[in-house]
């Protein structure tokens, strides 16, 4: 039986979303462990080290303070690393998306079904350090289940941020300087090991720039249930980013392929 | 008249300054196999590539390319979903199974797993691979995944299959696999476009050839009216002691000496008998002119570099 009707953008997206997971899942053992060993290890060389001279911060123990800010993390580096190395290698070595788009698949569904594939392992991600956390009884709110979601954003800014710059590089190894530069500094800058409001006020506002802050700060209010007017700001920054950037980054990579 | 499957007017593309294809014009009947040679660089990849939106063509005076009635800069989706497009090198998942990369391949085109199952039999059936279904791409030799590309491309049961260079490379017997495989995909009334430095895959599968050189079509024909058109019905390769020909200016025939071979070609059969019967057997090499004569006749014997 011939399907005989192009299939609908949805379908389209939903192909290339199944393709990246049926990938994943292929080495389920190597990819799926390490996301809830890392935030251990957090807890243990962080959290027990450290929290012993640091006590309280906020009222808030620092082990509890440090367990909510690495729910995002995660997410931002398994995308950053998904759309950069990831989608370079498809790109330029391995040629998967010239198959891809050899069937009916257009270029804007393949980035698509990639930023909401990133979406999806920032979601699992996530989903592990809470999991973790909930163990060790570090996770008091039920609204805390809504981490994994702001994961799920958190990820896709951080596609299409990193599909931008696999747009513009042409050697994998220039890539190191998106992470020291920006994936990094974004780490410490986010409110996770410490609170922003120590900073220097100049610092404090240059923070802000960086897209974790935003999700970390999300987040700490869905785990403490204290929720302020700024958050819907956090929420539009995230929202705009991944519309206008992705757009950006679908436009050149289209570029890039299509000669 | 025949139905057009693919017309193309006045196709430019320009990379770098350079003219890669320059003022291109061809017709591919529906149902026919359509041949496009020419040595590397010539453009063959190039055009394929425009005509399912993968390259964009400049927008020239009075241009036009029409797949099954569509532009590819409008409707590249409406032309890949009836075209099986079959690329140089494989760019499958090579850590998944034949089977996988099939049923990932039958969602892009929109098959449900129930409909993608009974297609993936079939194609693996038709190309001979039923066997290595469960196998990984990197457990399988060039000659397979050659033709696990082919059946990948016939998933959807396309009108057209565009294949770039699909045997080089390969082993005389899966060359003979895929050419048969093709000519039954032209009996169902399947229309096949394919690049080929071969003469030999030419002349055997298609209907209807153009020869492209520096982005320019310089001929163009069917393979046999290319070779009664271009060249003579005969040729006498001296190969060993080729100072013991002497060019006496005879009637009938043509010389050609390059590099160390001497080449004698002629309409008459008796011209060319004579000369050779002056040799030692194993010095010359009698034959019919085939495609490669005037392939390197039209192109130049020279590196196209």
């Amino acid at each position: 039986m011939n399907n005989i009707s192009l299939p609908s953008f949805a379908q389209r997206v939903y192909s290339v979303w199944y393709r990246h997971v049926l990938v994943y899942v292929k080495n389920i053992f190597s990819n799926g462990i390490p996301p809830f060993l890392e935030p251990i290890l957090f807890l243990l060389g962080v959290g027990l080290g450290l929290g012993g001279f640091v006590g309280e911060i906020n009222n808030i123990p620092y082990i509890n303070f440090l367990a909510v800010g690495i729910i995002a993390p995660p997410a931002m580096f398994t995308a950053a690393y998904e759309c950069t190395f990831g989608t370079f290698i498809r790109l330029e070595f391995d040629k998967v998306y010239d198959g891809m788009i050899a069937a009916s698949i257009d270029i804007k569904d393949l980035f698509i079904g990639e930023i909401l594939f990133a979406g999806t392992k920032g979601l699992f991600f996530s989903s592990a350090v809470l999991l973790v956390l909930s163990v060790f009884g570090l996770i008091e709110s039920p609204m805390a289940i809504f981490t994994v979601f702001i994961g799920f954003f958190t990820a896709m800014m951080f596609a299409v941020l990193s599909l931008l710059v696999t747009s513009v590089v042409n050697n994998i190894n220039h890539f190191n300087f998106y992470f020291t530069g920006f994936i990094t500094p974004g780490f410490f800058l986010s409110g996770i090991v410490f609170p922003l409001n120590t900073l220097p006020k100049y610092l404090e506002l240059f923070a802000q720039l960086f897209p974790l802050v935003h999700s970390v700060n999300l987040m700490r209010a869905f785990c403490f249930n204290s929720f302020k007017i700024s958050l819907i700001g956090d929420m539009f920054y995230i929202i705009f980013l991944i519309l206008i950037v992705g757009y950006f980054a679908i436009r050149r990579l289209k570029n890039k392929i299509i000669t | 008249m025949d139905k057009i499957a693919i017309k193309v007017k006045n196709l430019c593309k320009v990379y770098d300054n350079s003219k890669i294809v320059d003022n291109l014009n061809f017709e591919v009947p529906q149902g026919s196999c359509f041949g496009i040679l020419g040595p590397n660089g010539a453009g063959k990849t190039t055009t394929m590539q425009i005509l399912y939106g993968k390259v964009q063509h400049e927008r020239v005076e009075g241009y036009e390319v029409n797949v099954f009635g569509h532009d590819p800069a409008k409707d590249e989706l409406q032309i890949k979903f009836v075209t099986g497009i079959i690329p140089q090198e494989d760019n499958f998942d090579a850590e998944l199974s034949v089977f996988q990369n099939l049923l990932i391949y039958s969602k892009f085109y929109g098959l449900s797993k129930k409909q993608a199952l009974p297609r993936i039999e079939s194609v693996l059936d038709f190309i001979d691979l039923k066997t290595k279904k469960a196998s990984k791409i990197r457990e399988l030799s060039g000659g397979m995944k050659r033709r696990l590309l082919i059946a990948r491309a016939l998933l959807n049961n396309p009108r057209l299959l565009i294949l770039d260079e699909p045997t080089t490379g390969l082993d005389p017997q899966v060359r003979h696999h895929i050419w048969n495989k093709l000519r039954v995909l032209k009996k169902q009334g399947v229309t096949i476009l394919l690049t080929t430095h071969y003469m030999e895959e030419a002349y055997q599968i298609c209907d209807h050839l153009i020869i492209m050189d520096k982005g320019k079509k310089i001929s163009e024909g069917s393979p046999i009216d290319l070779i009664n058109n271009n060249i003579e019905k005969y040729v006498l390769e001296i190969i060993k002691n080729i100072s013991d020909f002497q060019d006496n200016n005879a009637q009938n025939i043509r010389v050609e000496t390059s590099h160390d071979r001497t080449l004698i070609y002629s309409d008459n059969l008796d011209a060319v008998k004579e000369i050779a019967d002056s040799f030692q057997p194993g010095d010359y090499y009698l034959r019919q002119s085939n495609l490669e004569d005037v392939f390197l006749r039209i192109t130049g014997k020279n590196f196209n570099e």
